[in-house]
């Protein structure tokens, strides 16, 4: 839409670059803390080079709690979010499928009551939802957080709904004349083009669980399970001296992962959303 | 069709909870995972030995905390091969999250540590376990003092084992009092005094305290004048007159607004104590409890001094304070075994050695003489204040009653408010007694 | 023929099956239950006591705070969500310029919204806007008087407003694409015929964008609604200064998790619920009159 003039161009570059500068001085903030010695992080908050310049917080951070390091964590949230994210992806692709391109008696009430789930906070089910987990013997395991993801997601589902509109549906017609099953119709044709929607779906899954928070917190007692949210959580006190620095490190550390995760898939994103649009 | 819905539900829930409780699982409150009882079973070194037997403990606090009483555990399971303990441990706001659904679902660790302003709701509601049956026989509490164990009474049944007992001091840095002129603070100073050195301390450009919880220090003003903050009984305010309040609050709002004390504000971006005003030379002293002395002059990084609150009557309004309990939950299925690891944590030289009254001073006299000569000055200090409150306070009160972290709340609003004069302690004080007797009402 | 669409019934069954099966299992008896408990006095120890209406009726005539996170929380949304649309969508059009290094600023722009919800980006924030904080440098620096952002009410609200605001990356991404659809014959057309910017903007991308605008806007209403974390490590979990920040799912969680008061958390949750789908409700319905559909004509 903006024209390509040589004018614009002279000016765009710097406006758009003061801008991700302005956008992205707290998080320089936060990286350039994590080299600071934790009693200086805030009284130097204003200055963002640090003086002295020390690595020591990240070899403390990683060292960890309780004995176990920091790369077991990353290790347990990997396990947790990667589990999560591929049960996430697909079955919100499956029921998606059927919500989009299916008639049946009573889908609208159905589509309904999946919409209604994205509308409650997580605290409301929070105790009755830990009670039935009880009762089922799943406290201090994964399965409470992982399991239900593998039977959809309201928001995903929604998302690659919309994208599966998009798809003309002279393309199922072919197909079914051409003798294929409605699975084969999704496995095949349907999913390979939701191929936008389903990265999107996989780097918003991915980074929400990441850092959730909640879930490990109800369900992980022992400190040998916890995730990253939790443990970056145990640096801070209020009793007695927070290590900021290694709390500020260790955050840093963590959202490695997630950057990387993104940028690899970034392109996915908006080449792919474009091709096929989310008009409703 | 109401009596029968409500009798349908009750029962329901009941059914719902008694299955929880009871089913499905064959060793103490910890749930079937990998790393459960069975290893310890499948050990059974000797063929005579006891059964073995797996522990949850659950406890909050910080990293040196967690090192060290992982350290405690592992001696334990030591001197006790028959005992598996698994740890659970987060920070304090986490600790309570993390418990309360736990207790929903009849799922709590064998032993939890216990606060308490949480203490009398757990225990009133059937969660935790009387440890009555359990002193001189599993616990030895041969060394340890009546009003040491009275802090962890609820009637005349005990639900916490008392692990340190604080008392209230003000920490101060001598070197930035000296800019006002003293060497060390007035050994009787009074409430007055209070108000004058801090004058004294705006005009040097000091802050002179850095906040009074009122909660807390409100508490003590009443009981130098004789009052309690709660009925006996917990169903209402313990104290009828006004003025008290009107007194204290007026005086914590001039300090702060003659500049002697921060605006909520200010303490509000408080991040932790690294931040706090004394450690950065802003404030002369710090009102708190005597287990968090080492903490500030660690984090200061330069000496600090300890003194008594202002009078008159201290003896009456000073008391020994339970800094923290172990209490066992009565859904533990192994009480005794618990017992015998809280026996450990009070009374084993060599335990304490490690924890270095980090929970407090310890209860044992045993064991507070056999540790004090190893301790840093610092440490030694906050032991011979203890023992010199021990001799100048009284009783203290009981543990505070269902609806506190509600009254505390209240009480934050109210001094907020004064200290931006949106209302006046007069209206304050009319109003804390509504609305709070209201929170207390339910109690009945 | 009956078979037929039995079967194609039954399929479209089975491909919402694992929904049905996991929102049985998982969902509806703790919804069910919650909807329950908000009749009822419960305080996670003991069995529930029926209390009937009286949850609701406290709220709404005792509760001078509940009155309050209402307040607090309408206005957040207010201000929020269209600040944060409005910006993700500049910003959206100001990155849909295609150049070879675009993918850099794209990725940098984003980069906050990613790393989102954790306590680490509360905490900075908080610090950024502390007295003697960047922000108040920044603001002198400008000739401004500097703002007490935790000492008053209005100021610290919109500090959370400003980190949602902060955070608009999901909508902006969601806008390129809906941008990078509009056919660009569209504009040359109307540049030929002598449009400006300004009319090409409100006369083609508006209204072509006007689908994923919908989108955006619910989704941003909803998540603005349950906004949970910021508040809580922002304010300590209090709410202050003066339950200026006091959004209403802190004061559930308070009522809840602090209090021990469940019945009357659930009972919010559910009044948070039915005013939050009726919203979404309304606002689909008049989506009608704005939101054009290439694929079904003209509105």
């Amino acid at each position: 839409m903006l024209s390509k003039s040589a004018r614009k161009s002279l000016l765009y570059h710097p406006l758009v670059t003061v801008f991700t500068i302005l956008m992205l001085y707290p998080v320089i903030w936060l990286i350039m803390s994590s080299f600071k010695p934790s009693n200086l992080i805030f009284a130097t908050a204003d200055s963002l080079i640090p003086k002295p310049w020390i690595w020591d917080n990240y070899a403390i951070g990683w060292k960890g709690i309780g004995g176990y390091t920091f790369g077991t964590f990353i290790g347990n949230t990997f396990v947790i979010v990667a589990l999560a994210t591929v049960g996430a992806v697909f079955s919100s692709a499956f029921i998606a499928f059927g919500f989009a391109r299916l008639q049946f008696f009573g889908r609208s009430f159905w589509f309904a009551v999946m919409m209604a789930t994205l509308m409650l906070p997580f605290e409301v089910v929070m105790v009755p939802q830990y009670i039935l987990f009880s009762q089922l013997g799943w406290i201090n395991t994964i399965l409470p957080i992982v399991v239900p993801a593998w039977f959809g997601q309201a928001f995903f589902i929604f998302l690659i709904m919309q994208f599966i509109r998009t798809i003309p549906t002279e393309l199922d017609e072919a197909a079914i004349i051409d003798g294929c099953g409605r699975f084969q119709l999704f496995a095949r044709i349907i999913l390979p083009l939701t191929m936008p929607a389903l990265a999107t779906a996989t780097i918003f899954s991915f980074y929400w669980r990441w850092e959730d928070l909640l879930g490990p917190l109800l369900y992980l007692n022992r400190p040998k399970q916890y995730t990253v949210s939790l443990a970056l959580k145990m640096f801070l006190d209020n009793e007695t001296i927070s290590n900021w620095g290694a709390m500020f490190a260790m955050s840093v550390v963590s959202l490695v992962p997630v950057v990387v995760v993104f940028f690899l898939a970034q392109k996915y994103i908006v080449e792919g959303i474009s091709t096929s649009g989310l008009k409703a | 069709m109401r009596k029968t819905l409500l009798m349908t539900l009750v029962l329901l829930l009941a059914l719902g909870l008694a299955a929880c409780a009871s089913g499905g699982r064959s060793d103490s409150g910890s749930s079937p995972s990998p790393s459960s009882s069975s290893p310890a079973a499948s050990q059974a070194p000797s063929s005579s030995g006891p059964e073995p037997v797996t522990l949850r403990i659950a406890w909050w606090g910080s990293q040196p905390r967690h090192d060290y009483t992982l350290q405690v555990i592992e001696m334990y399971q030591q001197a006790n091969p028959h005992v598996k303990i698994e740890p659970e441990y987060a920070s304090w706001d986490d600790y309570w999250k993390r418990l309360a659904p736990q207790a929903a679902a009849g799922n709590l660790p064998d032993i939890l540590q216990m606060d308490l302003s949480y203490i009398t709701q757990y225990a009133d509601n059937g969660q935790l376990e009387d440890l009555t049956p359990y002193l001189n026989k599993e616990i030895d509490v041969s060394d340890v003092s009546e009003s040491a164990l009275s802090g962890g009474r609820l009637g005349d049944k005990l639900y916490g084992f008392n692990l340190g007992v604080n008392a209230l001091q003000v920490h101060y840095d001598p070197a930035l009092l000296q800019k006002i002129g003293l060497d060390k603070l007035p050994d009787d100073w009074t409430w007055d005094t209070y108000l004058e050195l801090g004058r004294k301390a705006k005009d040097a450009g000091l802050y002179f305290e850095t906040g009074l919880r009122p909660e807390v220090f409100f508490a003590y003003y009443l009981r130098q004048n004789g009052q309690r903050l709660y009925s006996p009984d917990g169903t209402s305010l313990g104290y009828d007159n006004d003025q008290l309040f009107v007194d204290y609050f007026t005086r914590t709002r001039d300090m702060v607004l003659m500049g002697a004390s921060p605006t909520p504000d200010v303490t509000a971006q408080i991040k932790g104590i690294e931040d706090d005003p004394l450690v950065k030379g802003q404030a002369i002293s710090v009102w708190q409890w005597s287990n968090q002395y080492v903490g500030l002059q660690t984090a200061a990084g330069r000496p600090l001094e300890m003194h008594p609150l202002p009078g008159p009557n201290v003896k009456q309004g000073m008391f020994l304070k339970a800094s923290m309990f172990f209490s066992i939950a009565s859904n533990s299925k192994h009480k005794e075994e618990a017992a015998k690891f809280i026996n450990f944590f009070i009374n084993d030289i060599e335990a304490n050695k490690l924890i270095k009254g980090d929970r407090g001073v310890p209860v044992a006299g045993k064991v507070k003489e056999a540790l004090k000569p190893l301790l840093p000055p610092e440490l030694q200090k906050v032991f011979e204040y203890i023992q010199w409150a021990e001799q100048n306070s009284s009783p203290a009160d009981p543990p505070d009653p269902v609806g506190t972290a509600e009254i505390i709340a209240l009480f934050k609003d109210l001094d907020d408010m004064m200290k931006f004069e949106q209302i006046t302690p007069e209206e304050a004080a009319k109003r804390f007694r509504e609305e709070a007797n209201a929170i207390l009402a339910r109690n009945k | 023929m009956k078979a037929r669409q039995l079967r194609n019934h039954l399929t479209g069954y089975v491909f919402i099956s694992p929904f049905i099966i996991g929102f049985l299992a998982f969902t509806f008896i703790p919804i069910c239950a919650s909807l329950v408990l908000s009749f009822t006095d419960y305080n996670l120890f003991s069995p529930p006591r029926w209390a009937g209406l009286d949850n609701f009726q406290n709220l709404f005539s005792q509760d001078t705070k509940y009155w309050k996170s209402v307040r607090v929380t309408l206005t957040y949304v207010l201000f929020a969500v269209p600040l944060r649309l409005i910006f993700a969508l500049l910003v959206a059009m100001l990155l849909n310029v295609p150049f070879r290094g675009i993918f850099v600023y794209r990725t940098l722009i984003y980069l906050p919204s990613i790393i989102g919800g954790s306590v680490a980006v509360a905490i900075m924030w908080r610090n950024l806007f502390g007295n003697e904080g960047i922000i108040n440098l920044g603001l002198v620096f400008l000739g401004f008087d500097p703002v007490r952002w935790f000492g008053n009410p209005t100021a610290a609200l919109w500090m959370l407003i400003l980190l949602a605001v902060w955070q608009f990356g999901s909508s902006m991404l969601i806008f390129l694409a809906g941008l990078k659809n509009i056919p660009a014959t569209y504009y040359e057309a109307a540049s030929v015929d002598g449009a400006g910017p300004l009319r090409r903007f409100f006369r083609i991308t508006l209204p072509l964008l006007s689908p994923v605008i919908l989108f955006n806007l619910i989704m941003q209403t909803i998540a603005a609604f349950i906004t949970f974390i910021p508040a809580y490590i922002i304010t300590k979990g209090e709410g202050g200064p003066l339950d200026g920040t006091l959004l209403y799912p802190l004061y559930l969680f308070r009522k809840g998790f602090v209090f021990y008061h469940m019945g009357e958390a659930s009972a919010m949750a559910w009044i948070l619920l039915m005013v939050v789908a009726l919203l979404t409700a309304l606002l689909f319905a008049t989506s009608r009159f704005w939101v054009y559909y290439e694929s079904k004509g003209g509105s």
